[in-house]
């Protein structure tokens, strides 16, 4: 992994995150910038990305999964910022920095199953639609949060600041459509791995762990969508689920690929 | 004759300093601005001039060739017994001027803080006077100024925002709640003034429907009417509750008219979209515990006075905001006056040592005779590097401290070219 460019990115998110955390500290001028910092963030990441793939060895590995992650985020906090919802970018800049600061320090590992397969044009498209989904995913629970959050203080009665954050009808469309969009993309991404594990290791399906979770995640959001678009309960609904799943997302990412063996795991 | 905010003067008066039988006596139509500021400029009172006037205020914006005119043109004003009104006057000079007009502009010191009328009224005014040429070095970057800082203090601090008055503030907890009031339905029951209030300003905030109930079925129609909504009969408010997402509740009952079982039964029939009710009624008329389900957000009187009070506290603190951010623009403003004094100085100093340059390159003519086209080419641009390199230091100096407001240091720093030798 380059990691000087990744360096500049990170230092982007930094300055992002500032900008809208402690706007005083940066100047009026500068924080006309954020946007355009932001978006500089997330073409040079796409480029250092892109070039790692068209170079050097395949990105396979643990940090550049959580890379990947980060530039879904990024992504995600370039598209709300469009749709003047400050309040949320306020929350995904900062993610994108701490996804992308871990990547940077974890040990660097690649998955097991590769040594079997050695590289396939497969890769890049399971992990690319993987990702896309975890973006979503990861978004929608974030608003899913600001939603709950929202939700309180407006049965608390608390209405300070209250001008300032988005609707709850806002915040509950968007937490719907970026888990949609998630979900649609990891039923692409988990269809993409079985194809290429049907190709290569003439199996489409075995007991790894990582599998066998992953589905787990994917019915539990189908589940959430089916509540909500079955029997109509949105809102706080909406958002428990979206905060559970993702933690289990969180969980996948992290715990299986190290823990158990398995097609996924990181080898040595 | 040069640019300089201290020239500028601002007199006028307004809802702080006037009644309204005085205020009315000043206040004039297009027309009426546009023949004041002919008369003005013709009589030669004053150079250039910008005249506001709004039902709040009458002001007048001027570069003055003679103060003591305008001071004569203004005392021939007289109030309702003939008295003059001197005492209702305020004059303010340079800074203070620049500075009264974007806190007008910024609706910093309108009735109403934060109203969105006073700009397009500055707009008015402003385009009027360039009608008629009368903004000029001070006046026309002024006016520029003016509607960019009002602009940036409508986009950066939140003084627009929250709004007053128990209507707006229902209408700022539907907000908050739907995002917009487009296609949202909205059943009130009861039709006391305060509901109403409320209704109104939902229906101006953008509401689809309005459907008024009334024990008495005549009033609902009366008051459906006057809205253009449609009135429900009392004994049918269950059925229609399922499609109303919003709730006003105000009548004279002395114990709750709706129900947990009504709501929770609403909810279901509407698929669990969210329903905002609000009670303004005392004793209340909404049940307490509906605020307990899950997709139902009950409000009643207190909570609504609590976002009024929330809202007057947010103006009070934006206008502070505001004002810091309207001072700082100001301070550069009147910086920015002085900078362009002093370009024409500095325009001249170029010139000089261009000129210099020039005849320098001719008394050398003998040395650079055996020099071929490039060679020539390349000394004029050396020399005119060097030239622009040695007077960027001092006129950066200058330029800063004029922007300072040191125009002594400034003048200092360019006096050696200014003499001709």
């Amino acid at each position: 992994m380059e990691r000087l460019p990744y360096i500049a990115v990170l230092v982007a998110w930094g300055f992002v995150s500032m900008g809208h955390l402690l706007p005083d500290l940066i100047g009026d001028r500068l924080r006309g910038s954020l946007r355009t910092v932001a978006w500089a963030a997330v073409v040079l990441h796409v480029g250092t990305l892109a070039a790692g793939v068209l170079v050097s060895p395949y990105p396979t590995g643990f940090p550049e999964a959580l890379s990947g992650m980060s530039l879904g985020v990024g992504l995600a906090y370039l598209w709300v910022v469009r749709h003047r919802l400050r309040a949320l970018g306020m929350l995904l800049a900062p993610l994108a920095m701490v996804i992308l600061g871990t990547s940077l320090v974890v040990p660097h590992r690649s998955v097991a199953a590769l040594e079997q397969t050695g590289y396939s044009p497969w890769l890049p498209i399971h992990l690319g639609l993987v990702f896309a989904g975890l973006a979503g995913f990861a978004l929608s629970s974030v608003v899913g949060m600001m939603f709950l959050w929202a939700r309180r203080r407006l049965k608390q009665k608390n209405f300070v600041g209250m001008a300032r954050l988005p609707s709850l009808e806002v915040l509950d469309r968007i937490q719907f459509r970026a888990m949609l969009f998630g979900f649609v993309f990891l039923t692409l991404g988990i269809g993409a791995g079985g194809a290429w594990a049907a190709a290569s290791l003439h199996q489409a399906f075995t007991m790894d762990p990582k599998v066998w979770f992953t589905l787990l995640i994917w019915a539990w959001y189908g589940a959430a969508l089916q509540v909500r678009l079955v029997a109509g309960r949105r809102g706080r609904w909406t958002a428990l689920f979206s905060i559970v799943g993702f933690c289990g997302l969180i969980f996948s990412l992290v715990g299986l690929n190290f823990l158990l063996a398995g097609w996924h795991s990181y080898g040595g | 004759m040069a640019a300089d905010g201290e020239r500028l003067l601002a007199v006028g008066l307004s809802h702080r300093t006037a009644p309204v039988e005085i205020r009315e006596r000043l206040a004039m139509d297009e027309d009426g601005v546009k023949s004041t500021i002919e008369r003005l400029r013709r009589d030669e009172v004053v150079e250039e001039a910008l005249l506001l006037s709004t039902c709040n205020r009458v002001e007048l914006y001027a570069v003055p060739r003679s103060v003591e005119a305008l001071q004569e043109f203004y005392g021939s004003f007289r109030g309702p017994s003939g008295e003059r009104i001197d005492d209702h006057l305020y004059w303010y000079r340079g800074r203070e001027a620049v500075l009264h007009l974007f806190r007008v502009a910024a609706s910093l010191d309108s009735l109403v803080l934060g109203e969105p009328q006073i700009l397009g009224q500055v707009r008015d005014a402003v385009r009027i006077a360039g009608e008629l040429s009368s903004l000029g070095t001070v006046l026309h970057p002024l006016t520029q100024r003016t509607l960019s800082v009002a602009k940036r203090v409508r986009s950066h601090t939140d003084i627009g925002k929250s709004r007053v008055g128990i209507g707006n503030a229902g209408v700022d907890l539907a907000l908050q709640i739907f995002g917009s009031l487009e296609g949202k339905r909205c059943m009130l029951v009861g039709v006391g003034e305060m509901g109403r209030q409320v209704a109104v300003a939902l229906l101006s905030a953008g509401l689809e429907e309005l459907l008024v109930t009334n024990r008495t079925f005549e009033r609902s129609v009366e008051l459906a009417s006057e809205f253009g909504g449609t009135p429900v009969r009392y004994e049918r408010m269950a059925d229609y509750l399922p499609r109303a997402d919003i709730l006003l509740a105000a009548t004279g009952a002395t114990q709750p008219i709706i129900t947990v079982p009504m709501v929770r039964m609403a909810l279901r029939e509407r698929r669990y979209r969210t329903i905002f009710l609000i009670d303004l009624s005392v004793p209340r008329n909404i049940a307490p515990g509906i605020d307990d389900l899950e997709e139902a957000y009950l409000f009643n009187i207190d909570d609504l006075s609590k976002v009024v009070d929330e809202g007057r506290q947010a103006r009070i603190q934006a206008a502070d905001e505001a004002l810091r951010l309207v001072e700082d623009e100001t301070d550069r403003f009147l910086a920015s006056l002085r900078t362009v004094d002093i370009n024409d100085d500095l325009r001249r100093i170029t010139a000089v040592a261009e000129a210099l340059r020039i005849a320098e390159i001719e008394r050398s003519r003998k040395l650079t005779q055996g020099l071929d086209e490039r060679q020539l080419k390349a000394l004029d641009a050396m020399t005119k590097a060097l030239v622009k390199k040695l007077l960027h230091r001092p006129m950066m100096a200058a330029r800063i401290a004029a922007r300072e407001g040191d125009m002594e240091k400034a003048q200092l720093l360019m006096d050696p070219w200014k003499a001709d030798r």
